[in-house]
């Protein structure tokens, strides 16, 4: 195992080496113990609860009748009976030695006090608890992934060219997954496999990259479009306000609030176009990171392409996932997405309609409405 | 022959050390039991503090000493409280500046010991060789 590594530019480390099975047991168990320490802890504090609710209750209940009779323990081994007086005086230990007299209803108010102290404990308790325990399901797991001769692969990150080295931008040195020596049997195998998925890759990015310059385009010709549209109807708007400023103030003042709500959307829709091509160029880059890695895989030397392959699988996993993601965006379903986009152009519409419906109101409210009236029409015509 | 002599007096140094580091690390579980008791003392004191707060200024409040429930005042009760509370709170300062103390003292015992035993065993590897 280790000869085959050091062959490649990478190491490999048995994980037993660096966490000893036998210790990560043992911190297994010391964690364990600690957890029962904790448990016995809760437990006893538990006990305390249920001994303060029975207080409660029978301190509730003694006042009830004047007297009760009683058998009084005398020593250890006599007992007799007798009769309890003044049931709503009781001496209450407040702790450090002192003592108060209080009546039964006080006392049930310092012992839900107590309550709620002990509750907090509690509280604390199981917070230590859900610590310890996630601690000592990783030791456990730790333990168990030494004893099953888990490998951890160090391998340096070989750049290719410059726009590679643009688009890997991370620590050269990676942690690479280990794997365990039943993946290693099948790397063969694997091996041709591999080959023809990188090639349909190499295929299928081409027919994306296509189908994402139109797709751009169109976007662009899109958001053009809508930002003369949105330009315009300002300008519209800002013409006819200084034409009616003289006539009314109250005009004005829709106009502005229209174009103050006016902007917000504006942005919004600029956010959303920023949004989608976001989402287009994020696949992209993760499928050249892919392609690069699958690039040093091909090249480097069998040993280590066998060593390599299952940090590229992982990579590349992720690639087909895009590509499932990509045909819906570029091919038939692709002007789905594209609707999707008109689709916001339309809700902007339907926006503006109603804030223009919503100004006339708010112009109609003032007494002269008259001059409300040709903004509405002309953006009727605008339409 | 003089190597010999040299290991066993670093040997009777190394034992001498690793004697003292061992009485440290017991001072210092011990420190942390007297920190807990204190601790949970002033839990207490400061929920008596709480409740002595809470009671009416007639309220009747005895104090126990030995056997017997001696009567006293609220107002005294009170401050006799605050004050253990204050005193706790002082000790345990104290004695967190003393397990700082002692922690310092126990690593660079636990350093001295580590060269000791570095020393030792080279020395030792020169004798086999020679």
């Amino acid at each position: 195992m280790e000869g085959s590594a050091k062959k490649g530019t990478g190491t490999v480390t048995s994980l037993a080496e660096m966490f000893p099975a036998e210790d990560a047991q043992k911190a297994v168990k010391r964690v364990q113990e600690k957890v029962a320490e904790i448990q016995n802890e809760l437990h006893r504090v538990r006990g305390f609860i249920s001994d303060n609710s029975n207080l409660i209750n029978l301190v509730q209940k003694l006042p009830e009748q004047l007297h009760h009779n009683i058998i009084v323990p005398f020593g250890k081994a006599a007992f007799f009976p007798g009769r309890l007086i003044h049931t709503n005086e009781l001496m209450v230990l407040l702790g450090e030695g002192y003592y108060a007299e209080r009546t039964s209803k006080q006392t049930v108010e310092i012992l839900k006090r107590r309550g709620k102290v002990l509750e907090s404990q509690v509280e604390s308790l199981k917070a230590i608890m859900r610590d310890l325990k996630a601690e000592t399901s990783f030791f456990d797991s730790t333990a168990s992934e030494a004893a099953e001769g888990l490998l951890e692969i160090t391998e340096d990150y070989v750049e290719e060219n410059s726009t590679e080295r643009e688009s890997e931008s991370g620590p050269p040195r990676e942690d690479t997954p280990s794997f365990s020596e039943a993946d290693k049997a099948k790397v063969s195998v694997e091996d041709e496999e591999y080959a023809r998925i990188m090639s349909r890759l190499d295929e299928l990015e081409k027919e994306e990259l296509e189908a994402e310059d139109e797709k751009n385009k169109d976007d662009f010709n899109k958001l053009s479009d809508q930002k003369s549209f949105d330009t315009n109807l300002r300008y519209s708007e800002g013409y006819q306000s200084r034409e009616l400023l003289e006539k009314t103030k109250d005009k004005k003042a829709a106009t502005e609030e229209f174009l103050s709500k006016c902007d917000p959307q504006q942005d919004l829709n600029n956010q959303l176009n920023c949004m989608g091509l976001m989402v287009q160029s994020a696949p992209k880059d993760e499928k050249s990171h892919g392609k690069s890695l699958a690039h040093n895989v091909i090249k480097s030397s069998p040993p280590e392409k066998a060593l390599m392959l299952p940090e590229v699988k992982e990579n590349v996993q992720p690639v087909p996932l895009s590509r499932n993601e990509v045909p819906t965006q570029s091919s038939k379903p692709g002007f789905d997405a594209q609707k999707a986009f008109t689709g916001s152009i339309i809700e902007r519409t339907h926006n503006t309609q109603i804030n223009s419906s919503q100004e006339s109101a708010t112009s109609s409210q003032s007494p002269s409405s008259q001059p409300s009236k040709p903004v509405s029409r002309f953006k009727m015509q605008r339409r | 022959m003089s190597s010999s002599t040299v290991i066993r007096e670093l040997q009777r140094d190394f034992e001498a050390k690793s004697n003292d580091l061992s009485k440290l690390q017991k001072d210092i579980a011990k420190n942390h039991q007297v920190r807990k008791k204190y601790t949970i003392q002033l839990g207490e004191n400061e929920l008596v503090l709480k409740e002595l707060d809470i009671l009416n200024e007639d309220a009747n409040v005895y104090k126990l000493i030995g056997p017997v429930l001696v009567k006293q005042d609220l107002a005294e009760a009170n401050a006799n409280v605050r004050k253990r509370i204050e005193y706790i709170s002082a000790e345990l300062k104290r004695l967190d500046g003393n397990l700082q103390d002692l922690e310092e003292k126990q690593n660079s015992k636990k350093e001295a010991i580590f060269k000791l035993q570095e020393r030792i065993q080279s020395l030792q590897a020169g004798k086999a060789k020679a």
